[in-house]
């Protein structure tokens, strides 16, 4: 039994990994489905409209998104691509609102919380709920799942604007069945502070030889990572330069290793790994060698073949592995925050808006709609009684949507990006 | 070797838990076409629903549930079935909402779900399936085990075991303690009704409603869990630094209680719990572990009134029947130095195991009937818990390490 079988009997293996192209067609299909919805929705939503107008005999005020759609088929849906910008955003979003609290949250939560709704969005559509009313529940599940207990008021009471404990915990059982009751997160924090350890250990003469290189003694390791190449960024010693790599390697994982999708394509220790590398290459390659043995580089190809014919296969592993931190490395390289952007934040502000005409109207009020469905007959004997959403409801529903947006704007220092929406209201 | 962490399956897992990342995906492809050729036809059917809340339904309607087995204040227990198995048999526990409890999903059902979607092993109760009703329950499918617990077994004095027997089952609580350090997870709440028997005689571990991860280096975690006679005397000194050598004292006291059958170190609260330790095994000091006055709740000890440590003299004397490897094993689980315990691991590398006489095979292992009532009131009720009552709620005052 080896640490790879254990990560495999993981919720986050078997339920939480993907391949590039999986995701992609995950991704492809919750949006399509949704759009459907959006749109269906929105019909039935005009028509409420139009029927209500009729019937009063008075025209309708102008105001109402829904209304100034002649043809639901026509409303323009998000793409995956826009999706995932918008949930990108709130990531970025949840981390800042983790910060506000005293003390600010720990990161494995913030990280917890971020992971919970790059989850949920593998199924669910920011269409359908919009990751502003879910990035506050993400965070106070991951308060409870991640042992990091405050009450429910305290919790909301941190939020700066006018969250109420209620708007917080109404998605909670929703967001569950998105995690598909999976709370555990394999984060890369801890792996990377075993590295660190074990690095500090060898320069301070102490290192242990993997066991397949017994010959190694703690002077040989020592030696050799007194020997490295000299870091990107010059140190006073060594213990300065592991604490220097183990900063930013942290820096890497709360930021870039969280924002991508690294935790769909990566283990937890090829994530670190891969940070690792970015921070200080050759303490990094080190740290491998010292695991694995023989450095794979293009330089040198002839892998050791041994008196069978065989190639030693710690070099195979090497290789892949090497080739493995590459792509991942690059993936976190390619990360760079929305806020400090101004074409992605421009590209955004876009987003957001488009998403204003085609937010699922049933979805939006996710408390209602909770009371809603626990009033629900059972599916094996509900019959096709039509709409759920009564006429006035639905009017109800549009109404309180657009004070909410209007108040949203108001605040526009808020967390939770008020700035896009009054952006949308100059538009 | 003894250490096998997977020996062969237990034949009493009647029901598989379907993989549930590829059905995931299968779903998603076949609603895309379902779902929008619905919504063009239907405008308002039950495609309404989205894609998670379709899966849930269709997991929720997989069982049927049979006899309520137990109820308490935290949950209720059924008797059920697979809809397309008849002849299959689950528990299902549905979590009460507590109305007083406003803060969502409580704490237990958040953690015992959490660790038992990871742990999968044949000594750690299963876990099939997990579903919410239509008023938000949350129902656990767990797995059928209507052996009752090592507690029934322990206390009836018609029931006959020898060391044998006890080899047994010690041996496979070892192993899935091992598996639940193995995945950084630590029970926390180790005793001989959390230790439930399948039909084939297996024991698993059950309850995970104060388990929680470990090893992330500076995070505090509470004292106050294990329920006291199982409780390891870090705890009791009020350590927020420990490890999984808190599972291994609490298998210890199993592991007495065994041979011995009754508690080995009974307190009548903490305090008492503490002086009943240093009188059996010996008063901790600087001497005999390091660092141990430093503790919050640490008492020092008279001169005159410390009690030297235990040799393997006093758990030979103590404990005959587990003949003198047996009490070198157990010695090592009740090292008062955490640091100074056996892990796991480390118990399963023990000698004990491989001697004679060998473990029981599990068909001959004793056994008791009226185990499925037991296993409801078992899985009912909430961690921390002395079925005795008198020092109820002790262990829930939990305080989260959060300073």
């Amino acid at each position: 039994m080896i640490e790879d079988d254990i990560y495999r009997a993981s919720s986050q293996y078997r339920l939480w990994s993907y391949t590039e192209s999986s995701l992609q067609s995950l991704r492809a299909t919750t949006n399509a489905v949704a759009s459907e919805r959006v749109r269906a929705a929105l019909r039935r939503s005009r028509e409420t409209h139009q029927s209500t107008a009729s019937s009063a005999g008075t025209p309708q005020s102008e105001t109402s998104a829904e209304n100034k759609i002649k043809d639901a088929n026509d409303i323009e849906c998000l793409t995956p691509e826009e999706e995932l910008v918008l949930v990108r955003y709130y990531c970025e979003k949840t981390l800042e609102l983790g910060e506000t609290y005293k003390p600010p949250m720990p990161t494995m939560v913030r990280a917890t919380a971020i992971q919970y709704l790059r989850r949920f969005y593998l199924t669910n559509s920011p269409m359908t709920y919009h990751p502003k009313s879910i990035m506050a529940c993400a965070l106070f599940v991951a308060t409870k799942t991640d042992n990091y207990y405050m009450s429910l008021r305290q919790f909301a009471e941190g939020i700066p604007g006018e969250t109420t404990a209620e708007d917080v915990i109404a998605p909670e059982f929703l967001l569950m069945q998105g995690l598909r009751f999976t709370f555990d997160v394999r984060h890369p924090f801890r792996g990377l502070e075993g590295g660190v350890m074990e690095l500090q250990a060898i320069a301070e003469g102490q290192g242990q030889p993997a066991p397949h290189l017994p010959h190694e003694t703690a002077e040989d390791l020592q030696q050799g990572l007194l020997s490295i190449a000299p870091p990107p960024v010059p140190s006073s010693s060594m213990a300065d330069r592991i604490a220097r790599a183990h900063t930013k390697t942290r820096e890497l994982l709360k930021s870039a290793a969280q924002m991508t999708d690294a935790y769909f394509l990566y283990t937890p220790s090829q994530i670190w790994l891969s940070a690792f590398l970015l921070a200080d290459r050759p303490l990094a390659e080190f740290l491998l060698d010292v695991k694995l043995g023989g450095p794979v580089t293009a330089t040198i190809p002839p892998p050791e073949i041994d008196d069978n014919g065989l190639v030693n296969p710690l070099y195979e592993i090497r290789s892949k592995l090497h080739r493995v931190l590459s792509e991942c490395s690059a993936l976190l390289q390619s990360y760079t925050p929305l806020s400090s952007d101004p074409v992605q934040m421009k590209n955004l502000k876009r987003i957001a808006k488009k998403l204003y005409h085609c937010q699922n109207p049933e979805k939006v009020n996710i408390s209602a709609a909770r009371k809603r469905e626990s009033a629900r007959p059972s599916p094996a004997i509900q019959s096709d009684a039509g709409p759920v959403t009564s006429e006035s409801e639905s009017e109800r529903l549009a109404k309180k949507r657009k004070l909410e947006q209007e108040e949203a704007a108001r605040q526009s220092d808020d967390v939770f990006g008020g700035e896009l929406v009054t952006q949308r209201t100059k538009h | 070797m003894a250490l096998s962490p997977f020996g062969s399956r237990s034949p009493s897992m009647t029901v598989h838990s379907p993989n549930t990342a590829i059905r995931l995906r299968a779903t998603a492809a076949q609603n895309s076409v379902a779902g929008s050729t619905a919504a063009v036809a239907k405008p308002m059917p039950d495609g309404d629903r989205e894609l998670t809340e379709q899966l849930n339904i269709e997991v929720r309607e997989r069982y049927v549930k049979d006899k309520k087995v137990g109820e308490g204040t935290y949950a209720v227990v059924y008797v059920g079935h697979l809809q397309d198995d008849p002849s299959s048999r689950v528990a299902i526990k549905k979590i009460k909402v507590n109305a007083e409890y406003k803060d969502g999903l409580a704490m237990d059902a958040v953690r015992e779900v959490k660790y038992l979607q990871e742990l999968k092993h044949p000594n750690v109760i299963t876990l099939h399936d997990v579903f919410s009703s239509k008023d938000q329950n949350l129902s656990l499918v767990l797995e059928f085990l209507p052996g009752g617990d090592l507690e029934m077994l322990i206390k009836d004095s018609d029931i006959h075991y020898g060391v044998a027997d006890i080899k047994a089952w010690m041996g496979m609580l070892a192993r899935g303690v091992w598996w639940c350090h193995e995945n950084f997870v630590l029970h926390r709440d180790i005793k001989p009704n959390n230790l439930l028997i399948a039909s084939d005689g297996e024991v698993k571990l059950a309850d995970f409603g104060l388990a929680r991860s470990f090893a992330d280096p500076l995070f505090n975690m509470t004292h106050q869990v294990i329920t006291r006679w199982y409780r390891p005397p870090e705890l009791l000194y009020g350590a927020r630094q420990y490890s999984g050598a808190v599972d291994v004292w609490s298998m210890g006291m199993v592991f007495a209680e065994l041979l011995l059958r009754v508690p080995f170190v009974a307190g009548s609260t903490d305090l008492d719990q503490i002086t009943k330790i240093c009188e059996a095994f010996g008063t901790p000091t600087e001497d005999n572990w390091p660092g141990v006055s430093k503790l919050p709740y640490y008492i020092p000890t008279d001169k005159a009134q410390v009690v030297p440590l235990q040799g393997r003299d006093f758990f030979l004397r103590q404990f005959p029947t587990a003949g003198p490897v047996g009490a070198d094993l157990l010695m090592s689980m009740c090292a008062l130095d955490p640091r100074k315990r056996s892990t796991a691991v480390q118990c399963l590398r023990h000698n004990w195991w491989t001697m004679d006489p060998r473990p029981t095979q599990n068909q001959d292992l004793p056994r008791k009937s009226g185990g499925t009532q037991k296993m409801g009131d078992d899985l009912t009720r909430r961690g921390g818990e002395l079925d005795e009552g008198m020092f109820k709620n002790a262990a829930r005052q939990l305080d989260f390490g959060m300073k």
